[in-house]
């Protein structure tokens, strides 16, 4: 039963692998778009936005019309129901909830 | 915060000198846990009544939980899910199924194979693998369930896809062993792209099934933002084409009917129209061609879909 050794060892990847998601949630959204392999280096506020804006339209607009701004408490649900959804990457998601909160 | 999104809408059809009207509401309820926790769970309640010719309307209205699952976020590059799932097959079961975002009503004729909703336990994630393409994976296990409402078979599978932002092309396969009966295997592909300049958003999936047969479709929807003139309207108007083939399996009369999959080979062309009065807010139109050996006929729709979303508790 291969298949059933496989899923044992992504569980157990996945458990293994939460501290370096824990250090990864501490960071501040600048730093990790800093830090992120696909994010250019950005300076300041603006940047941000355009970077933000930019990962809004590659990500949500491969599916559906660019959504209207919602509350800032309802947008982070609704962010991570898509993160879910549409495997969004964790830079792009952090961007994304930035740029539609502000 | 909890949230309440979902969308409903209403469509008319015309075909074979019947007229359906199909009312639908998908309840989506969101339920956020902490920093890292989701309880998510969507319903699917669709009416369909049937007015023969010369008859008058009858018909029920189906009852479905697509899922209800919850999702643990273990960190950036892996979420688990427990529960009842979509099953990660392709593209268009788990993100373009919505009522509100599919650009023409009527699912693929290939939309049965392979996809559905599982029972049992997903991995999935997206990260960077460097800075021209973002990966992303979905791998799981389903269990064999006969409760209503809850039914799934016994099966593993996953996909895996590529999303180069700068192009904004996605490219992608998906792999499903069925675990019980037969036994038979389910491969899939998809492409998206979105150029860069041009307000067009094409889209195209290819699956085979061992029993249920193979086929694909294609489909382009091109926004009219950048017509010159009438732009107060048109900037609000997609035209909407798609083409699809299915290559009949080994099905049955009896199964191809279950799995609503087609007997005979077929082709389908579709040409539509969405016109947006807001983001989630659009009426839809669209005419089709249906070609198979056992008879042609015409398809007309139209129809209206909206997109709600409601904060179970205060939003600032």
């Amino acid at each position: 039963m291969s298949w059933k050794r496989t899923l044992g060892n992504l569980l157990l990847l996945s458990v293994l692998a939460v501290p370096a998601g824990a250090r990864h949630s501490g960071e501040s959204p600048a730093s990790s778009a800093k830090t992120g392999a696909t994010v250019q280096p950005v300076r300041s506020e603006d940047d941000l936005r355009v970077e933000g804006e930019k990962r809004f339209r590659a990500n949500c607009g491969r599916c559906h019309q660019s959504p209207h701004k919602f509350p800032p408490r309802m947008m982070l649900t609704i962010e991570r129901h898509m993160r879910v959804r549409a495997l969004i990457t964790d830079e792009d998601l952090r961007l994304i909830v930035r740029y539609m909160t502000q | 915060m909890p949230v309440l999104t979902g969308s409903v809408g209403f469509f008319s059809t015309w075909h074979l000198g019947r007229t359906q009207l199909t009312p639908v509401a998908t309840p989506v309820l969101l339920v956020p846990f902490g920093e890292r926790w989701l309880v998510e769970a969507r319903g699917d309640f669709q009416g369909d009544f049937v007015r023969p010719a010369g008859g008058s309307f009858g018909g029920d209205v189906e009852k479905e939980v697509d899922y209800a699952q919850v999702d643990y976020i273990a960190n950036p590059y892996v979420t688990v899910t427990v529960g009842r799932f979509l099953t990660p097959f392709g593209i268009y079961n788990e993100r373009l199924y919505p009522i509100w975002i599919r650009s023409l009503q009527a699912t693929p004729l290939i939309f049965p194979i392979g996809t559905g909703s599982s029972d049992g336990a997903m991995l999935r994630g997206g990260f960077p693998g460097n800075h021209k393409v973002n990966v992303n994976y979905a791998v799981y296990f389903s269990t064999l369930s006969s409760i209503n409402k809850l039914e799934s078979d016994r099966r593993a599978g996953g996909r895996i896809g590529f999303f180069l932002p700068g192009p904004r092309i996605e490219l992608g396969a998906s792999l499903q062993q069925l675990l019980q009966e037969d036994r038979s295997q389910s491969v899939g592909f998809h492409f998206a792209w979105q150029p860069n300049r041009v307000p067009l958003n094409l889209r195209s999936e290819y699956a085979w099934g061992a029993i249920k047969g193979s086929g694909y479709w294609i489909e382009g929807a091109y926004r009219l933002s950048q017509i010159p003139r009438g732009q107060r309207v048109l900037r609000h108007a997609e035209v909407v084409g798609r083409a699809q083939q299915y290559f009949a399996g080994q099905l049955d009369a009896a199964d191809a009917s279950e799995y609503q999959l087609p007997r005979r080979n077929t082709q389908q062309a579709d040409l539509g129209m969405n016109y947006y009065f807001s983001d989630g807010f659009k009426a839809t139109g669209s005419y089709g061609r249906w070609f198979s050996s056992a008879r042609d006929y015409n398809i007309w729709t139209v129809g209206i879909a909206y997109r709600f979303a409601l904060p179970l508790g205060r939003s600032q």
